[in-house]
C-alpha cells in the first residue's frame, strides 16, 4: 500500500506531464500543467529534480498562455526551493523578449518576487552557501536583462512592469528609513525588510555598492522624465514612472531632492502630443505630489512649499489645502517642517528673515502668499516658526543658521527636535551616511564618491555641505599635529562635504557654534585673505595661518585649499620646490573647484587683489593645459559673475552673510564636473612627445564626450553642443575626432541628444565647406560631412525601430542632403532596387523611408522632386506590399499637396499608358522623367548651396532616370504578365479615388490595352467602383462609354449595383445610355431590379433574346429585387412575362422562348409547384392561350407529379375551352391527357374531338376503352361518345336524342369559336 | 450599482464599491441624509426607508433602486477595505473625487502582485438617467477593453478613440497590485 502510494505521484506527474505536453488545445494543457504544479511543488518536492528539466521544455511551447503558465509555475518553484533558479532563471530571461506581453509581464512579475526574496534570504543568510551566491547571480542576471526593457521602448505594458522592477529594485536597494535596523524575526515578510540590516557587509551585498546601484537606477528612471526623452514615452509608461517615482520619494525621503525637481518642471503640455490626454498626466502629476506631501518624513519638508505651488498650478488647490490641514493638524510635526532641530522663535530671527527677503521680488511674493495661505488661527509661536520654514525652503542655507541663545534654550519644541535629531535618519543625514560609508572605505571608493556626488542635486548636496558644518570643530586643532593628515582631511570634507570621522568624533556641543558668532571671524578673515595670494613668494610660511580659520568657516578656504590639494597628488615633499607660477597655476586649477567663494570674498575688502587674482587666473590659464581651456574660460566667466554678485550680496548688514551661502549653493553644480574632469591632471609641467600630446588629447576628447553623459543631467545641454561640436572640428585630422564624437552619438542615439549633436556637428561641417575658398579644403569638408551624415542616417536605419522618426527628422534639418543620403533612401523605399539589394527589410523600414521622404518632400522644396521620385519609384514596385505603402503615401499625402499633384498625375498616367501600349512604355516614362528633373533643375535655383548642389542634384536625377530606364525595360519583357500591369497601374487606380475626373483615362485605355492589362483592369476596378461609388464623373462616363469599354462599362455597372440600390441617376444614365448609344439590353441587367414594373415587363422579350447565361442573370436579379422593394416579378409573374412573348410578334426565336421557360422550370426552389399551379391557372383563362401553355403544362407534370391532379382539372377547363381549336395546343393537349392518363377529361370531348384524339395517338383507343367500359362511368358518358369508343352502336334512339344536343353543342361551340378567332385577330392585329 | 447591474448581466465578473466612511442615501432634505454602514445590506436599508416615508423614496426613486440593488448583491461594500476580493483588471469610477480616493488607496497598497490595473474615470452626474447612460459608456469601453489583446499596449489609442466617439472626457491612470 505504501508502496504504491509512494510511487503514485511520480507516474501521475508523468502521466500529467505528457497529457500537457502532447495535447493541442489550450485548456487541456493548462489543466494537467495546474495539477502536476500541485502535486510536484506542494505535495511530493523530491520529484523537482526530474520535473523541472522536463517543465523547462515547454518554454518553446507554441500557446502562450503555456509560456506564460510556465512563468508563473518559475515563481512557485523558485520561492520554495531556490536549488533550481539557475536552471529557471534563464527561461524568465527569454521571456523578457516573448512576442507575447502577458508572458513577458508574467516573467517580471515572477523575476521581481524571486528577485526580492533571494535577496531577502541571501542578506539575512537564510541559504547555504553554495546556494546563496549560485541564486544570486542568477537573480542579478536576472535584473540586468530587465533593466533594458524599462529603459528602452518597447511593448508598454511590459515596459510599465519593467519600470516597477526597477522601483522595487530601488527600494530594496536603499535603507528604508521607518523600517527597524535589525531583521525582524521571519513574521515581518517582504516589506519589512531593509538594506541597512546587512550594513555589516556580506561577501555578496555590499551595501554601498547596491546604494550606489539604486541611485544610478533612479537617475535613470529621471531621465526617462526628464524633457527631451519624455516626449517619446507613451503615456502609460509615463504615468507609471510618475507613480513609481512618487512612490520612492515617500518611501526613501532621501530621494526627494531629486526626484521633486524632474517633476514639478514635467510640464503636462510639453510632454503631449495628442493634447487630449494632457489632464490625465495632470493628474497623475496632482496625485503624485499630494502623495509627496502627505509624507511626513522631516526630509519631505523644504519641499513642501514647493509642492503646494505646484498643486496650485495644477488646480488642486482644495485637496492640497486639506492635505496641508492635516498635516498641520499632527502636533508633532510643526517641528518637522522646518527640517531644523533649532528652529528660531525669537525677533532677530524674524527680522532676519524680513531683511533676506527683498532680495529677489519674486521670492518675496511668494513667501508673502504662502505665509498668508498658512498662518491662518494658529498661535503666534507657530506661526513664526512656518514663516522661517518657508523662507529656508527658498534658501535652504538660512536653516543652518543656528542662534547660540536658541539651541540652550529648551523649548519642549526643541527638546523633541533635538533628541530625534541625533538619531535620525532624514535625507541629508542618511545621504551624509552614506558618504561616510563610502569615505571610510578610501581609495578604493573614490570613483563611486564622484559618481554620487554628481548624481545628487545641488540643494540637495549645498544640505549636506551645511549639515556638516555644525560638526566642525569649534576651535582649530594645532597646526603641529599632523598637518598633513588635517589638511587631506580638510579638503576631502571640503570636496565632498562630510567626513565619516568628524562626525563620530563631534560631540552634539558642536551644534552650538553658530554662524552668527563666525561671523566677526569671517570679517577678521577678510582681512588677512590678501595675504595668500599678494604675497604668494613666500608661500610656504605663508599659508599656515590661514588654515585654522578656513577649519571654522569653509567658504573662506581659499588658497589653503590649493595647497591642501597637493599631498594628494604628489609625494610631500614636492610641495616645497613649488615655483610661484606653479602654484598660481594650481591656484587657477582650484579656483575652479572652489569657484566663486574664492573670487568673490576677496572682492568684498579688497579689490585689487580680485584684480591680481583674475591676471593669475589669466597667465595660468595661457600655460596650462589645452583641454581644460573651455572650462576653465566659462568658470572664470561665471565666476567674475558671482563675484560680482556678491560684492553687491554683501552689504553691510549682518544678515547678508545668508546670501554668500545661497551662492554659494549656486556654484555648487560648477564645481562637479569640473572636479570631475581635474582628477588626472599632472601638477607639474611634462615635456611631451607629440605624440604623447595627441594621445592625451585624443583621450581628454573622450572624457569630455563621457562627461556629457553625466552633464546631460544638470541641462544647459545645447550651449554646450556647440562647444563639443566645435571641439570636434577643431581638433586636429590624425586623431578621429568626429568619430569619436558619433560614436558617442550613436552608442544611444536617443538618449544622449543625438539628433541636436549631431546638427551641431553637421552644421558645423557644412559652415566649413561653404566659407572655404579653397577646393581641396572646401571639399574635404564637405566629403567629412556627407560621410558623417550618412554614417548617422545609417546606423539610425540599423538601429532604432523603423518607427522611429529620428531619421526623418534628420533628414529634414540637416543643412543639405547629399545625393548619398537620397540614395540611400531610394534604397530604403525601394528595397532591391537600388545599388546594395541586400536589404530585403520588412515592410517597417519601407515605411520608415516614405515618411521620411514625405517630410522631406514638405519641408525642403530644393529636393522636392528628387524625393517625388523616389516616392513614385516606390509606387510601381515589384513587391506589393512596398508598393502598397508608397501608394498610399503618394495617393493620400502627397497628391493632395497642389504643388505636386500634377507631376503625380503625369507619371500614374504615363505608366498607365505605358502598359496599355506594351513596349512603348520606357520612352515615354523617360520623357516624363527629364520633364520632372527639368523642373527640378528650375527650383533648384535658390539653394544657398548653389553650384554644388545643383550639381548634385542633377547627378541624382540622372542616376534615378537610369534605373528608371533599367527597370521599365524589364519591364516591358514581362509585360504580358498581369502582375506586371498591376504594378504599374495600382498608383494609377489609386489616383482615382482622389481625383475621379482620371476615370475616363481608364476607360479610354481599355479598348486598346493588351488581354493580361484588360484583366489586371478587371481585378482593380470592383474596387475602385465600390470606393468612389455613382459619382457624377463615373456616370458621365456611363453616359458616354469611350468605345472599346463594353465589357469593363458591364463590370462597373455589376459592380454598382453589387449589393445596393441602384441611385435613380445611375438608373437614369443606364437607361438612357441604352436607349441612346448602346443598344445591348445586357447593359440593363445590373439595374433591372431597379426597374419600374411595367417598364421591366415591355423589356421583357429583349431580356429573352439575350443568350441563355445572360438571361438567366437578368432572372436571378429580377426575382431577388432590391433589398427594399422585395423582387420587382415575383415568379409567376415572370413566368406569365415568358408566356406572353409572341415569338412572331416579338420577333424572337421560339426556341428562345423556350429556354426562358427552362430555365424557369430549372430553379426548382423558386418555381415551386405553387407557383406553377398559380401561373397555370392564370394563363388557362388567357384568350387566345399562350402558344407555349400545353408544353409548360407538361413541363410542369414532368417536374412535379405531385401536381397531377390540378393539371387534370387544368385538361377539363381546357376542354371547355374547346382546345381543339388551338391545334398547335391540341397535340399537347392530347400528349398530356395521354402522359396524364386523364381519362374522364378525354371523355368529356365531344365525340368528334375524341375520335380525332383517338385517330391521332392509337395507343390511346385501348385504356381509353378500358376505362369507359367500367360500369358506373360507362353509364354516364354520352352516347355518342360511346359509339366513337365502339361500345355502342349508332342506335336509333340515341341517334334521336343526338342532333339536338350536338347542334346545340355544335351551335355554341361555334359561336364561341367565331368570337375566339375574332378575339385572336384583334390582338394579332 | 446601475453599471454593476449591466456589466454582470453582460458576462463581466465584477464588484462594486462606495469610497466615503458611509453609505449615504439622500433623506427627506439635503441636511438628513440616511446614513447607514457598509456591510447593511440593501434590504434592511429598503425596509428602512419603506417604513419612514414609502411615498417620498419610492417617487426619488430610492427604493426601486434599492430593490435593483440587493438582486445584484446583498449589501454595499467599501472599496477601502475590499483587499480580500483579489485584484481587479480594471477600476471604473463615476466621479472625479473617487477616482482620486482610488488611485491614492492602491497607491498606498503594498504591490506584492506586481499587476497592472487600470483605473478609469468617467464623469457621470449622479442621477438615474445619467447613470444609465454611464452604465451602457462604461460596458462599451469594457468590451473595447476586452477585445484589445493586451491593453496596456493599447490604452493610449482606446481612450482617445473613446473621447471621441462618446464626447466624453476619461481620466485614467495605472495602477499596480
Amino acid at each position: 500500500m505504501v508502496g504504491v502510494m509512494a510511487s503514485c505521484p511520480r507516474d501521475k506527474a508523468l502521466s500529467l506531464f505528457n497529457s500537457a505536453k502532447f495535447s493541442i488545445e489550450i485548456p487541456s494543457k493548462l489543466e494537467p500543467l495546474r495539477q502536476l504544479q500541485e502535486i510536484v511543488v506542494y505535495r511530493d518536492p523530491t520529484l523537482l529534480v526530474e520535473f523541472v528539466p522536463h517543465l523547462m521544455e515547454l518554454q518553446s511551447e507554441h500557446f502562450s498562455p503555456i509560456r506564460k503558465f510556465l512563468a508563473e509555475m518559475i515563481g512557485e518553484i523558485g520561492l520554495k526551493h531556490r536549488q533550481f533558479l539557475p536552471e529557471m532563471v534563464p527561461v524568465l530571461i527569454s521571456f523578457l523578449k516573448d512576442d507575447t506581453p502577458a508572458v513577458a509581464k508574467q516573467a517580471i512579475t515572477t523575476g521581481t518576487n524571486l528577485f526580492r526574496s533571494t535577496l531577502e534570504d541571501v542578506a539575512l543568510q537564510a541559504l547555504p552557501d553554495s546556494l546563496r551566491e549560485s541564486s544570486w547571480t542568477c537573480m542579478l542576471n536576472f535584473k540586468e536583462a530587465v533593466y533594458p526593457v524599462a529603459f528602452q521602448s518597447g511593448s508598454e505594458g511590459v515596459r510599465s512592469l519593467a519600470v516597477r522592477f526597477v522601483e522595487a529594485t530601488i527600494l530594496l536597494f536603499t535603507p528604508d528609513p521607518n523600517a527597524s535596523s535589525r531583521p525582524v524575526p521571519p513574521e515581518g515578510k517582504s516589506e519589512g525588510f531593509s538594506i541597512s540590516w546587512i550594513q555589516g557587509g556580506l561577501p555578496l551585498l555590499a551595501a554601498a555598492d547596491l546604494a550606489l546601484e539604486a541611485s544610478k537606477n533612479l537617475g535613470m528612471l529621471l531621465d526617462l522624465l526628464r524633457s527631451p526623452s519624455v516626449r517619446g514615452l507613451p503615456y502609460s509608461v509615463i504615468f507609471v514612472l510618475i507613480n513609481s517615482l512618487s512612490t520612492i520619494a515617500r518611501k526613501r525621503p532621501a530621494f526627494f531632492g531629486r526626484i521633486l525637481p524632474v517633476l514639478l518642471v514635467l510640464d503636462p503640455s510639453t510632454v503631449v502630443i495628442k493634447g487630449a490626454l494632457v489632464s490625465n498626466v495632470r493628474h497623475a502629476l496632482k496625485n503624485a505630489f499630494l502623495a509627496c506631501l502627505k509624507c511626513t518624513h522631516p526630509g519631505a519638508a523644504p519641499w513642501r512649499d514647493r509642492l503646494v505651488n505646484a498643486l496650485k498650478s495644477l488646480n488642486a488647490g482644495d485637496s492640497s489645502e486639506r492635505a496641508l490641514g492635516q498635516f498641520d493638524n499632527v502636533p508633532g510635526n510643526l517641528n518637522h517642517q522646518t527640517g531644523d532641530p533649532h528652529a528660531p522663535k525669537d525677533g532677530t530671527l524674524s527680522m532676519h528673515v524680513s531683511d533676506a527677503t527683498p532680495i529677489d521680488a519674486g521670492r518675496k511674493r511668494s513667501v508673502a502668499e504662502d505665509a498668508g495661505d498658512l498662518a491662518h488661527g494658529d498661535d503666534i509661536s507657530g506661526k513664526r516658526v512656518r514663516h522661517v520654514a518657508l523662507v529656508s525652503q527658498e534658501s535652504p542655507m538660512q536653516v543652518i543658521q543656528p542662534s547660540p541663545e536658541k539651541s540652550q534654550e529648551s523649548s519642549p519644541l526643541n527638546m523633541a527636535q533635538s533628541s530625534t535629531g541625533d538619531g535620525e535618519s532624514g535625507p541629508v543625514q542618511q545621504l551624509v551616511a552614506m558618504l561616510g560609508a563610502l569615505v571610510a572605505q578610501g581609495e578604493s571608493a573614490v570613483n563611486s564618491l564622484e559618481v554620487l556626488i554628481t548624481s545628487i542635486s545641488s540643494d540637495l548636496l549645498a544640505e549636506v555641505v551645511i549639515y556638516n558644518m555644525r560638526f566642525l570643530p569649534s576651535t582649530r586643532p594645532s597646526p603641529e599635529s599632523g598637518e598633513e593628515e588635517t589638511l587631506t582631511s580638510c579638503n576631502i570634507s571640503f570636496l565632498i562635504s562630510n567626513a565619516s570621522a568628524e562626525i563620530k568624533q563631534l560631540s552634539g556641543t558642536e551644534h552650538t557654534m553658530s554662524l552668527l558668532s563666525a561671523l566677526p571671524q569671517i570679517a577678521s578673515l577678510l582681512d588677512m585673505k590678501p595675504l595668500p595670494s599678494s604675497s604668494s613668494a613666500d608661500l610656504t610660511e605663508e599659508r599656515k595661518p590661514p588654515i585654522p580659520m578656513d577649519l571654522s568657516i569653509p567658504a573662506s578656504n581659499t588658497s589653503t585649499t590649493d595647497v591642501a590639494v597637493l599631498p594628494r597628488d604628489a609625494p610631500a615633499s614636492s610641495i616645497v620646490p613649488i615655483s610661484d607660477e606653479e602654484v598660481n597655476q594650481l591656484a587657477v586649477l582650484e579656483t575652479i573647484e572652489v569657484g566663486a567663494l574664492q573670487t568673490g570674498i576677496p572682492g568684498l575688502d579688497d579689490v585689487p587683489s580680485v584684480e591680481e587674482l583674475k591676471e593669475a587666473l589669466d597667465s595660468s590659464l595661457s600655460s596650462s593645459v589645452d583641454l581644460v581651456s573651455g572650462s576653465s574660460a566659462k568658470q572664470e566667466s561665471s565666476s567674475d559673475h558671482m563675484s560680482y554678485d556678491k560684492s553687491e550680496a554683501l552689504s553691510p548688514r549682518a544678515s547678508s552673510g545668508d546670501m554668500s551661502w545661497a551662492s554659494s549653493t549656486a556654484s555648487a553644480p560648477i564645481v562637479l564636473p569640473s572636479s570631475y574632469l581635474l582628477q588626472k591632471v599632472p601638477p607639474l609641467v611634462v615635456a611631451l612627445t607629440d605624440e604623447q600630446k595627441d594621445h592625451i588629447q585624443k583621450l581628454a576628447y573622450v572624457r569630455i564626450i563621457e562627461a556629457y553623459k553625466q552633464i546631460a543631467i544638470a541641462g544647459g545641454l545645447n550651449v554646450r553642443f556647440s562647444l563639443l561640436a566645435y571641439f570636434g572640428g577643431e581638433c586636429p585630422l590624425e586623431f578621429d575626432s568626429l568619430g569619436l564624437l558619433q560614436r558617442h552619438i550613436l552608442a544611444d542615439y536617443l538618449n544622449h541628444e543625438g539628433h541636436e549633436l549631431t546638427l551641431h556637428v553637421l552644421y558645423r561641417l557644412y559652415g566649413e565647406a561653404e566659407r572655404e575658398q579653397d577646393f581641396v579644403s572646401s571639399s574635404s569638408a564637405s566629403s567629412t560631412y556627407e560621410i558623417f551624415l550618412l554614417t548617422v542616417a545609417e546606423t539610425l536605419r540599423d538601429s532604432l525601430p523603423a518607427a522611429d522618426k529620428s531619421l526623418s527628422r534628420l533628414f529634414g534639418e540637416v543643412p543639405y542632403l547629399p545625393k548619398q543620403a537620397l540614395k540611400m533612401l531610394e534604397s530604403l523605399c525601394s528595397p532591391g532596387n537600388g545599388k546594395d539589394g541586400k536589404d530585403l527589410q520588412a515592410g517597417d523600414r519601407v515605411t520608415q523611408g516614405l515618411s521620411a521622404v514625405w517630410s522631406l518632400i514638405l519641408s525642403r522644396p530644393p529636393i522636392r522632386d528628387l524625393c517625388l521620385n523616389i516616392a513614385l519609384q516606390s509606387t510601381v514596385h515589384h513587391m506589393e506590399e512596398v508598393r502598397m505603402k508608397a501608394i498610399r503615401l503618394v495617393a493620400n499625402k502627397l497628391y493632395p499637396l497642389s504643388f505636386i499633384s500634377q507631376k503625380i498625375e503625369n507619371f500614374a498616367t504615363e505608366m498607365l499608358r505605358s502598359v496599355v501600349n506594351g513596349n512603348a512604355g520606357g520612352e515615354s516614362t523617360n520623357i516624363d522623367r527629364s520633364n520632372l528633373s527639368g523642373g527640378q533643375i528650375d527650383s533648384t535655383e535658390g539653394v544657398p548651396k548653389g553650384g554644388q548642389l545643383l550639381k548634385e542634384a542633377g547627378l541624382a536625377t540622372a542616376d534615378i532616370s537610369s534605373n528608371i530606364n533599367d527597370s521599365s525595360s524589364a519591364k516591358t519583357l514581362s509585360s504580358s504578365s498581369i502582375s506586371e500591369a498591376q504594378r504599374c497601374m495600382s498608383l494609377f487606380f489609386a489616383l482615382c479615388t482622389k481625383k475621379r475626373s482620371l476615370l475616363r483615362e481608364i476607360f479610354l485605355n481599355y479598348g486598346s490595352a493588351p488581354d493580361a492589362v484588360k484583366q489586371a483592369v478587371h481585378r482593380h476596378i470592383p474596387i475602385l467602383i465600390r470606393t468612389i461609388g455613382s459619382s457624377p464623373e463615373l456616370l458621365s462616363i456611363l453616359s458616354d462609354p469611350p468605345t472599346g469599354s463594353e465589357s469593363l462599362l458591364m463590370q462597373v455597372l455589376h459592380t454598382l449595383t453589387d449589393g445596393t440600390i441602384p441611385s435613380p441617376d445611375l438608373i437614369y444614365t443606364v437607361k438612357r445610355l441604352y436607349d441612346s448609344k448602346l443598344k445591348d439590353v445586357g447593359i440593363l441587367i445590373p439595374i433591372v431590379s431597379s426597374l419600374p414594373k411595367d417598364e421591366l415587363l415591355s423589356l421583357f422579350p429583349q431580356l429573352v433574346d439575350l443568350p441563355l447565361e445572360k438571361f438567366k442573370a437578368a432572372l436571378v436579379r429580377i426575382l431577388k429585387g432590391s433589398p427594399n422593394m422585395g423582387p420587382v416579378l415575383t415568379p409567376a409573374e415572370v413566368l406569365i412575362a415568358i408566356h406572353e412573348i409572341d415569338p412572331e410578334r416579338d420577333g424572337i426565336p421560339l426556341k428562345k422562348v423556350t429556354d426562358a421557360c427552362s430555365a424557369c422550370f430549372e430553379q426548382r426552389v423558386v418555381f415551386t409547384q405553387q407557383v406553377l399551379a398559380k401561373v397555370l391557372n392564370q394563363l388557362v383563362e388567357q384568350i387566345p392561350l399562350p402558344l407555349l401553355f400545353m408544353r409548360t403544362v407538361i413541363q410542369t407534370i414532368g417536374s412535379f407529379p405531385a401536381l397531377v391532379d390540378f393539371i387534370m382539372d387544368i385538361l377539363s377547363r381546357l376542354v371547355s375551352k374547346q382546345i381543339w381549336k388551338y391545334p398547335k395546343l391540341w397535340v399537347g393537349f392530347l400528349k398530356c391527357a395521354f402522359q396524364t392518363k386523364s381519362y374522364n377529361v378525354l371523355l368529356q370531348l365531344p365525340a368528334a374531338q375524341l375520335e380525332n384524339a383517338l385517330t391521332r395517338t392509337p395507343a390511346l383507343r385501348q385504356p381509353l376503352v378500358a376505362h369507359a367500359n367500367q360500369p358506373n362511368i360507362r353509364s354516364s358518358l354520352p352516347r355518342s361518345t360511346l359509339v366513337v369508343l365502339g361500345l355502342a352502336q349508332d342506335t336509333q334512339s340515341s341517334s334521336q336524342a343526338q342532333p339536338s344536343l350536338s347542334s346545340a353543342d355544335a351551335g355554341t361551340s361555334n359561336t364561341q369559336a367565331l368570337t375566339d378567332t375574332t378575339k385572336e385577330a384583334k390582338t394579332v392585329g | 450599482m446601475e453599471a454593476h447591474a449591466l456589466l454582470r448581466r453582460e458576462g463581466f465578473d465584477v464588484s462594486s464599491y462606495g469610497t466615503g466612511a458611509h453609505v449615504k442615501l439622500p433623506g427627506p432634505s439635503l441636511r438628513e441624509p440616511n446614513v447607514y454602514e457598509f456591510g447593511t445590506p440593501y434590504k434592511q436599508m429598503f425596509d428602512d426607508l419603506r417604513r419612514k416615508d414609502p411615498e417620498l423614496y419610492k417617487r426619488n426613486g430610492l427604493l426601486p433602486m434599492l430593490k435593483r440593488n440587493s438582486s445584484v448583491k446583498l449589501a454595499p461594500q467599501r472599496w477601502q477595505e475590499n483587499a480580500a476580493d483579489g485584484s481587479f483588471d480594471v477600476v471604473f469610477s463615476f466621479e472625479e473625487r473617487v477616482f482620486d480616493m482610488v488611485v491614492e488607496d492602491l497607491h498606498n497598497r503594498e504591490h506584492a502582485l506586481m499587476k497592472t490595473v487600470l483605473v478609469i474615470n468617467l464623469d457621470v452626474k449622479d442621477n438615474h438617467e445619467e447613470a444609465a447612460v454611464g452604465a451602457r459608456l462604461a460596458l462599451d469601453l469594457c468590451k473595447e477593453l476586452e477585445a484589445a489583446e493586451s491593453w496596456d499596449d493599447t490604452i493610449d489609442e482606446i481612450v482617445p478613440a473613446f473621447e471621441r466617439q462618446h464626447r466624453r472626457k476619461l481620466l485614467y491612470s495605472i495602477s499596480f497590485y
